[in-house]
């Protein structure tokens, strides 16, 4: 059933051709080709790509993905696989044998039980391992769902719950904890069960929208018709209607289905992926692809249909020249022509974002192409928020972000327009400070998680049954956080209730998670596009030739950071767009100064702090052509907030002007400096003064010297009686001092000087 | 009705404004005079008047070339001084009466003089400018009278004119008041700047925005600040445009003392000036060719059906109704600008657009306008509602238990307590309060002379006749005057009053020891 062969070659959009995608798939696959395979089944539980030959079972890691992983491999007995699937904690493998029978093998002993169905009038059509506390396993049957536990003691699937229902097909993925059975004459009537670690919810039963091609025709829906979508926490299911040509959406809530909307179709066989919240409507006839962003309500694509690009293909014979060498692959890179087919009939589509070609034995990773979709769009807010959304790339999306608002700064576009940019991305800071994963972000990367459970992409479903290479098995790694941290996605993925639409991925994690719970789920997140990032950033700079947009001329310098959100701060708005923008602007700083006072209205609406060195920038850039008036009015109405930097920079740029200077002083005064205080007093030959405030606040920093050197370069004896009788009375022992001393002499000298 | 009824009002008071490179032979003496108030006084009496001033000018110079004579106090007379150009002088001339009613504070009138002449440069450029262009003087005298008879009408109550006596001890002319606004609001006007300063293209526009009678944001100079606040107070806010004359700023009104009875007068007061502005003009060549606008005159702006305020006091466009619009000149830059005033409810704009930005006139303008208000109406909506929202109304600045006056000569900004508060002072406060401000501006002038950087700090707390504590307070720059009538009798209490004062509401500055 995997290995059809294909006559039909279609080699589109080599990465050297250069053409126009927004999706690509990058060189080199990973390839699981093995002596003896018996077919590929992919386990989107333990997000293993299973390769069972009749003795063993191979086993690829998806997740991170990496071309070059090794398999594992786990003896099996001889014997028909028509399903396999390791359990989540990856201690046993499911072997489905036959239409009656399941087998259970251990990994550690090896040792095996066998569960099999009651009657013979019920067939199994598929089966789950659950992370459902009621659970362990689930059996979907003709007749129902069989949800069994697993006791290894006894050597039993031990039967905990049966829902009995008729069931024609069955579409599940691991991602949504969701199964829907298909029911009814044409299919079309669903039941459907979420398995959460929140216990069993049941939809409510629905029934999806088909057309009619003739009177008398009943269309049967099929299992490779649906499509069970994650998206932003929401879960949808994706129908595709083949006779009006249409991909109807629905969208699940705990106590409803609700139809959200339908999208067109231009070919007769379609494939649905997820990559990074962004909807991929593969048309595969027609070998284009199209993306959606279903955040808002809106329908539309974010761009016009483009090819599936291959990327990174070494082929030494075309003009793509710069490729060759600077692959490390390329000596072992033996990949014909034949094998880039693109949209070939032996690809199967993997949840999330998986392709497998099925012929090749080939497991490509589907990428989006951040930069080529923000280059298609000249409506940069709508951009920025698309690119604000991404979490998988978060920190290519963050630097895009960063260089879409300077080019546009640069550009002087009208204030208005970057005013609207820069609210976005400064309620999606505020929005990512208050949801936790900014900061998670940063904390992500610190400590750097390279590995770890990465949960973020399961799904089996219609295209398991329908390519064949459904599996089971178990996960390789034993880390003890696995498990928590599965729960944690679990619960975000949760049904939402209906009334909380838009928040409800929030909603849910509020409900059922603790913030720690949180936490970890941002640190999958995380660590996921850690171990993503390293990808696509080491292909932008193999192959600069790809980047024939403008805006990432600099993007690829600063990748080292890993984030879990491309929110960007105050503080990196400052460094990476004001500061470098300020050094390239020539001329009237009026533009810049609009600019920053809109960035300022949009902080403040936001209730966050602005780094000081913007209002250090404002200062200089008003300064710096004299509008002294409008900069008094600033600082006086405090819309550059007091700090000790501001007041450094005010008494700096007072130098030219004595009233910016007596505001610095001032903003000193204000802000407690005692300490600089009484020394700008001093400077200013404000001595008694100073004086008396350092006696008022008890300022004792101040050396004695320095007020005692003022008063003798002022020539006046009164004024240097006066000082050092202040430090007489006001410092203890002060009389004994060397300073006294000293001072105490030239006084007298003095003195007696005009005395005679 | 009649020109005798006007001598009545103005006998006590002679202003004139002399320039001591012109006539100097014999015989073309009266060629000096720019100005003269009243302007039917005989020559002779004008002329005495001139030769006391220019006299004590010379003999003055001799030991002061800088500074020459500020005042003279004479028995029954005092004589002020201000030197308004080089060598172009302004002498106030004001009857002491014997009634206390009338004690002046000398910098208070200065202030005035200082203020016309301001202003006038403001419109018409200096004086000695126009004299040069045209060596008769009639041009400059032509303008100088309206513009002098304009500004002083503001001060005429009932039949009198109303100089700053004591009882406006605690304003202070030539300052500007600001409105406090929170910082949000204050980012949303400075949205509102910046979208005014780019809507010329490329040359930026200056603006001015005030809400109410207080300032809210300038982009010009202090001193240009000074005037066009000063005349947007006098003629442009909402207040100045409804009542042609009230405002309740304590700057400019002083007492409110019966506005409408002064409305009512002004009238009459305006057609009597009119009148011997034409039939007395002591001015040679006085003749309709000189094309005087009256940028003063009362009751000649009004709003406009787009919200831009409208006057014909510069005239009309040629074959056509539209208004020309006011220019002005700018001190710091000598630009001349086209002042476009745009209201909506307390909000008033004005609008500096160069005048070598607009290559076509009128229509440039106008054209502008229309821009201006595609692109700024929706920000001004919301600034309005943003300093409406925040706003005390005209007492917000009122201090329970305090009347004080705060004057910051860094900046020229000045805040007072309400002017209804103010009035309800006693006379002997107020008495003693304009005797101690007297003394400050002498103490003040004194540092001046010392050319120290070194601005003295001074602390000044009196007990007046009636037991009030009459307080003045400088520090580097700041002023604060102050009285607390039914006050402990104790100084540590007026000092505790200020220290309390000053931390509450001037952020310290006050209270350093």
């Amino acid at each position: 059933m995997s290995g059809k062969a294909s006559s039909s070659q279609h080699t589109v959009g080599f990465s050297g051709s250069g053409g126009l995608s927004h999706v690509y798939i990058q060189y080199p696959p990973l390839r699981c080709r093995i002596p003896g395979s018996r077919g590929l089944y992919y386990d989107d539980g333990s997000k293993l790509l299973l390769g069972p030959t009749s003795n063993q079972v191979f086993s690829w890691k998806t997740v991170p993905f990496d071309p070059h992983v090794a398999p594992t491999s786990d003896s099996i007995s001889e014997g028909p696989i028509l399903s396999i699937r390791y359990s989540l904690d990856a201690k046993f493998i499911a072997i489905q044998r036959s239409s009656q029978e399941i087998q259970i093998w251990h990994r550690e002993t090896g040792e095996t039980f066998s569960h099999k169905c009651r009657s013979e009038s019920e067939s199994i059509l598929g089966f789950f391992w659950t992370d459902c506390p009621l659970c362990d396993f689930v059996l979907v049957k003709t007749s129902g769902l069989d949800l069994l536990a697993c006791d290894y003691e006894s050597k039993l699937l031990d039967l905990v719950e049966t829902r009995r229902l008729n069931v024609s097909w069955y579409v599940y993925t691991h991602e949504s904890r969701l199964v829907l059975l298909a029911s009814g004459m044409q299919c079309k009537t669903f039941t459907g069960f979420q398995l959460s670690s929140a216990g069993i919810v049941r939809l409510p039963r629905f029934e999806m929208a088909m057309a009619k091609s003739e009177a008398n025709s009943k269309p049967v829906l099929a299992a490779e018709d649906i499509y069970i979508v994650t998206v932003y926490g929401r879960i949808y299911c994706m129908q595709i209607d083949r006779v009006a040509m249409l991909l109807h959406s629905y969208r699940f809530y705990r106590d409803a289905v609700v139809q959200q909307g339908s999208m067109p179709v231009y070919s007769s066989k379609i494939a649905v992926s997820v990559v990074d919240n962004v909807l991929l409507v593969h048309q595969v006839d027609a070998k284009v692809v199209i993306l959606y962003d279903i955040f808002a309500d809106s329908r539309a694509p974010i761009s016009a249909p483009l090819p599936l690009l291959f990327r990174g293909f070494p082929r030494s014979n075309t003009s793509s020249s710069r490729f060759s060498g600077k692959d490390g692959e390329s000596a072992e890179a033996n990949i014909s022509d034949h094998e880039a087919i693109i949209y070939g009939d032996d690809w199967t589509f993997l949840v999330p974002d998986l392709i497998c070609d099925v012929a090749n034995n080939f497991l490509w990773k589907i990428h989006l192409d951040l930069e080529a979709i923000s280059a298609s769009s000249s409506e940069v807010p709508s951009v920025l928020e698309f690119l604000q959304r991404r979490k998988l790339e978060a920190n290519k999306a963050k630097q895009l972000c960063l260089a879409i608002t300077r080019t546009v700064i640069l550009e002087r576009r009208p204030v208005s327009m970057v005013a609207r940019v820069i609210d976005v991305l400064v309620s999606n800071y505020s929005y990512s400070i208050k949801t936790g994963s900014y900061l998670k972000g940063i904390k992500v990367e610190r400590t750097s998680i390279s590995s770890g459970a990465h949960v973020n992409s399961p799904r089996s479903s219609a295209n398991i049954s329908a390519s064949g290479i459904d599996a089971l098995g178990k996960s390789y790694e034993h880390e003890p956080s696995a498990r928590v941290e599965n729960e944690s996605l679990n619960r975000s993925s949760n049904i939402s209730t209906s009334d909380s639409e838009d928040e409800a991925h929030f909603e849910s994690l509020k409900n059922t998670t603790t913030s720690l719970q949180k936490l970890d789920r941002e640190n999958i997140l995380g660590a996921e596009s850690a171990s993503n990032e390293a990808q696509p950033s080491s292909s932008q700079s193999q192959h600069p030739g790809l980047n024939n947009n403008p805006l990432n001329a600099s993007v690829s310098e600063r990748q080292e950071l890993q984030l879990a959100s491309p929110a960007i701060s105050p503080d990196e708005m400052y460094s990476f767009v004001f500061a470098p923008v300020e050094e390239e602007m020539v001329g009237d700083p009026s533009y810049l100064v609009a600019i920053i006072v809109e960035f300022l209205r949009s902080t403040n609406l936001e209730k966050i702090k602005v780094h000081p060195n913007l209002y250090v920038l404002t200062i200089q850039l008003l300064a710096r052509n004299e509008r002294y008036t409008e900069l008094t009015l600033f600082i006086i109405n405090k819309v550059l907030e007091p700090s000790k930097e501001v007041a450094m920079q005010l008494l700096e740029s007072g130098r030219q002007n004595f009233q910016i200077r007596k505001l610095g002083l001032d903003m000193v005064r204000h802000l407690s400096l005692h300490h600089d205080y009484v020394v700008l007093l001093v400077q200013d030959g404000y001595y008694l003064e100073a004086l008396r405030y350092a006696r008022k606040h008890k300022v004792t920093t101040v050396r004695p010297s320095l007020f005692l050197e003022a008063a003798l370069a002022s020539n006046d004896s009164q004024l240097l009686a006066a000082v050092l009788r202040f430090f007489s009375d006001f410092i203890p022992g002060f009389r004994n001092t060397s300073d006294h001393h000293t001072y105490h002499r030239i006084l007298s000298e003095m003195n007696s000087a005009i005395a005679t | 009705m009649g020109l005798a009824s006007v001598n009545t009002v103005i006998e006590d008071m002679q202003i004139c404004i002399f320039d001591l490179r012109r006539g100097q032979e014999e015989g073309r003496e009266l060629d000096k005079i720019l100005f003269f108030f009243p302007a039917d006084s005989p020559s002779s009496k004008k002329l005495s008047v001139i030769g006391l001033g220019e006299g004590l000018i010379a003999f003055t110079r001799i030991f002061s070339p800088e500074a020459a004579c500020e005042v003279i106090e004479a028995e029954r007379h005092s004589h002020v001084f201000y030197e308004a150009e080089p060598d172009i002088w302004m002498v106030m001339m004001i009857e002491k009466s014997v009634e206390s009613e009338a004690t002046w504070r000398i910098d208070a009138l200065r202030e005035i003089l200082q203020e016309v002449h301001s202003l006038f440069m403001m419109f018409h450029g200096s004086i000695r400018a126009m004299l040069e262009n045209e060596p008769t003087g009639g041009l400059v005298r032509s303008h100088l009278y309206p513009f002098i008879m304009d500004y002083l009408s503001d001060f005429l109550v009932g039949k009198k004119l109303h100089l700053p006596s004591f009882r406006d001890c605690l304003t202070r002319r030539r300052t500007v008041q600001m409105l406090t606004v929170g910082r949000e609001a204050a980012i949303e006007v400075q949205l509102l700047v910046r979208i005014l300063e780019s809507c010329a293209g490329t040359t930026p526009c200056h603006s001015l925005i005030l809400f109410q009678d207080l300032l809210v944001s300038t982009t010009i100079s202090a001193d240009d600040t000074i005037n066009l606040f000063a005349y947007s107070v006098l003629r442009l806010t909402p207040r100045a445009l409804s009542s042609g004359v009230s405002s309740w700023s304590y700057l400019l009104k002083g007492n409110t003392v019966s506005h409408i009875a002064a409305a009512s007068t002004l009238a009459h007061y305006g057609s009597a000036s009119e009148h011997l502005f034409h039939s007395h003009g002591n001015s040679p060549g006085q003749d309709s060719s000189y094309n005087v606008k009256r940028p003063l005159w009362h009751d000649k702006w009004s709003k406009g059906k787009d919200g831009f305020l409208v006057t014909d006091v510069w005239g009309r466009e040629m074959d056509s109704m539209i208004s020309a619009t006011p220019t002005i000149w700018l001190q710091e830059t000598e630009e001349k600008v086209y002042l476009c005033a745009y209201q909506y409810r307390g909000l008033t704009l004005i609008i500096l657009i160069p005048v070598s930005s607009i290559s076509n006139g009128e229509q440039g303008v106008s054209l502008l306008k229309r821009q201006v208000l595609e692109n700024a109406s929706l920000k001004i909506l919301k600034v309005e509602e943003k300093l409406s929202k925040g706003w005390g109304g005209e007492n917000a600045y009122h201090v329970k238990g305090y009347r004080y006056l705060l004057v910051d000569d860094d900046r020229n900004t000045s805040r007072a307590s309400p002017p209804v508060k103010a009035s309800t002072l006693t006379k002997e406060s107020l008495l003693a309060m304009s005797k101690l401000r007297e003394e400050v501006d002498l103490e003040k002038r004194r540092g001046k002379l010392d050319s120290t950087d070194h601005k003295k700090n001074l602390e000044i707390c009196i007990r007046a006749k009636n037991n009030a504590w009459v307080i003045a307070h400088t520090m580097r720059g700041k002023e604060l005057y102050m009285v607390l009538e039914k006050a402990n009798e104790t100084l540590l209490y007026a000092s505790d009053a200020v220290e309390k004062f000053s931390n509450g509401y001037c952020g310290g500055t006050f209270s350093l020891d």
